[in-house]
């Protein structure tokens, strides 16, 4: 019970205002990092990081580099998990799917926060007829399955890298507009926004610089768990041939690519997906450490 | 008292539909091509040998020199009726497709989560049980890989594995050519992501349950502990199991598209995925506006099991 209300207190503090909750922001990573689950799953992302920054430099071969007379060759020394249909080099494919995911899932979230904390921050503080009409368009885009509103959002405006981003991220901004919403909900109650009321501040001054600080732990919480969420429905969307187009790797069309080939080229379908599949693990457990750090009670619910 | 929280989650279920319906409407028309060409057969609006005549008779026909509204107004009319015209591409009426596909993905998605369930609800049962350090790290890395395996790439290593070098399943998913062994991988596949997701909570919940006074109470009665765990414990642990069902469905039907096209189930997704890359507007919409209100139907079923179960919800 005691550690319960210590990370509660952990959470209202994350205010990064001052010198004092700076060095409670310390203590809190320092705690974070007490756990030798977070320390795997933190290094494991860092290094995941690491490989999509510098994939041009790591991989052995040129991702795009066609050499048909080889084509689906087995996993050897020159080629660590064999090649594809073109004879291209899998591995390399592979490294370079990390920049392509990683990329396109931080721009989806960066740009899902933003546009939804906004439309949860105005839709919490101007109660009444803004909110209710932001909250209704809302249940309408919650009540159609993520992959299917991705889908639709794709068949509208074409698989085109921007275009995908902004269908992936529809989802995204009703999940941070409904948890921003929330906490400004609760916040705009309390004594000291009356008293900003009462000093004559605007709202936009109140909402951003008085409001919407509180509502940091959840967004992060948020953002890390969504993380995992988003590469995963990029590849299904590769995967279904609407998300990523050839020639740019990406480990979704990768893996679709080696359907047709199973029975005596596994390696084509299995070696981007262990990609994926470690991806996934390293975001889906640091999103998970961090929100049983920030957010015990889950009250973040994806 | 429950006919009134009933009618009051109808209240916000109705407008919901509205708006999906409105959803599928501005999809057909945002959907870059024009139907009246797509209904004549013809590609690409640059075409030179048009009739422009027949172009201008079809778009009539079609109702598509009308105004907007009154094509919305007439669109949703229609569906109420269950008519969504023709499809241009493929020539059949898009109902009937849809009336063939969606019995195949509710029965698909039925069975997953029966078997999610159970093997979810069990495997949360024995890790609350055993519950110590090691226990917690298992049942913690079980959900972690459940959840993180991509649904797509587990069917694949499936097929890989059981289908083609054991033999024991079929590739195809289809019950009627391969007979229900056919079910065995897709339901599988879709099957362990909620599968993790529920013995997770239900190890959380029962946790939770078992250190109340009542357990103690009933330890302290002589009951036997099977019935303790069965009957009191598991009783009180169940709600927020359903909670995760609810949330779950969404996220089911997104892994049900891609293992329909995989195991080539005709389903809902196969038939939205083809209707996509086909250009078949009329599918399109069809098929968005039921698997959006299938979702929000048992969404709504999901909240009343929930009030139901645990009287204390008053939404």
């Amino acid at each position: 019970m005691k550690s319960k209300i210590k990370y509660q207190n952990n959470a209202n503090n994350f205010n990064f205002s001052s010198n004092e909750t700076w060095s409670s922001f310390i203590k809190n990573l320092k705690l974070f990092f007490s756990k030798k689950l977070n320390i795997f799953s933190f290094s494991l992302v860092i290094f995941l990081i690491f490989i999509a920054i510098f994939a041009p430099f790591l991989s052995p071969h040129q991702y795009d580099m066609v050499n048909p007379s080889n084509a689906l060759a087995p996993p050897s020394l020159e080629h660590l998990m064999g090649t594809d249909t073109t004879g291209r080099d899998i591995f390399s494919r592979a490294l370079h799917g990390t920049t392509t995911s990683l990329s396109l899932a931080l721009t989806t979230i960066i740009f899902g926060l933003i546009t939804g904390v906004s439309l949860g921050a105005i839709a919490g503080y101007f109660v009444g007829i803004v909110d209710e009409i932001i909250m209704r368009i809302v249940d309408v885009f919650m009540s159609i399955p993520g992959v299917i509103l991705a889908l639709a959002m794709v068949a509208i405006l074409g698989p085109e890298p921007i275009y995908l981003i902004l269908a992936l991220s529809i989802r995204r901004i009703i999940q941070f507009a409904r948890v921003t919403r929330g906490v400004v909900l609760s916040i705009k109650e309390l004594d000291y926004i009356s008293a900003c009321h009462a000093l004559g501040m605007s709202h936009l001054r109140i909402i951003f610089i008085h409001v919407l600080p509180n509502c940091i732990g959840p967004i992060i919480v948020l953002s890390t768990v969504l993380i995992g969420n988003v590469i995963l429905m990029e590849s299904t969307l590769s995967f279904l041939g609407l998300g990523i187009q050839e020639p740019t790797p990406s480990w979704g069309t990768m893996i679709a690519k080696g359907n047709e080939f199973l029975t005596f080229a596994p390696w084509v379908s299995v070696a981007p997906g262990i990609f994926l599949f470690t991806t996934m693990i390293a975001f889906n457990l640091f999103g998970d450490g961090i929100r049983d750090h920030l957010d015990p009670k889950d009250k973040v619910t994806t | 008292m429950f006919l009134k929280v009933f009618l009051r989650r109808l209240f916000t279920f109705l407008p919901t539909i509205l708006g999906i319906a409105t959803f599928a409407f501005i999809l057909g028309h945002a959907t870059p091509g024009d139907p009246a060409y797509a209904a004549l057969g013809i590609d690409l609006e640059g075409y030179s040998g048009v009739d422009q005549e027949e172009v201008e008779r079809v778009r009539k026909e079609l109702g598509l020199d009308k105004p907007i509204l009154i094509q919305y107004v007439h669109w949703i009319w229609n569906a109420l009726q269950g008519d969504f015209g023709r499809s241009y591409v493929n020539d059949y009426v898009v109902m009937d497709a849809v009336i063939e596909a969606l019995p195949n993905t509710l029965y698909l998605l039925g069975l997953t989560m029966l078997t999610a369930i159970i093997i979810g609800v069990s495997i949360g049962m024995i890790s609350a049980v055993f519950q110590g350090t090691a226990g917690d790290l298992i049942a913690r890395l079980i959900s972690i890989i459940g959840v993180s395996t991509p649904v797509f790439w587990f069917a694949l290593i499936l097929i890989l594995i059981f289908a083609y070098n054991l033999d024991w399943f079929p590739i195809g998913g289809v019950v009627e050519e391969f007979g229900p062994k056919a079910l065995v991988l897709p339901v599988a596949s879709i099957a362990l992501h909620p599968a993790a997701l529920i013995a997770r909570m239900t190890r959380s919940s029962m946790l939770e349950v078992l250190s109340h006074d009542m357990i103690r109470t009933a330890t302290s009665k002589g009951l036997f502990r099977s019935r303790i765990f069965f009957v009191h414990a598991l009783r009180n642990a169940i709600n927020p199991v359903i909670t995760v069902i609810g949330f779950q469905t969404g996220n089911l039907v997104g892994g049900a598209v891609a293992i329909e096209v995989i195991f080539t189930i005709r389903g809902m997704g196969e038939l939205l995925i083809t209707a996509i890359h086909d250009k078949d507007i009329l599918v399109m919409q069809c098929a968005i506006l039921v698997i959006g209100v299938s979702f929000a139907v048992i969404n709504l079923i999901v909240d009343m099991i929930y009030i139901l179960i645990d009287p204390r919800i008053r939404l």
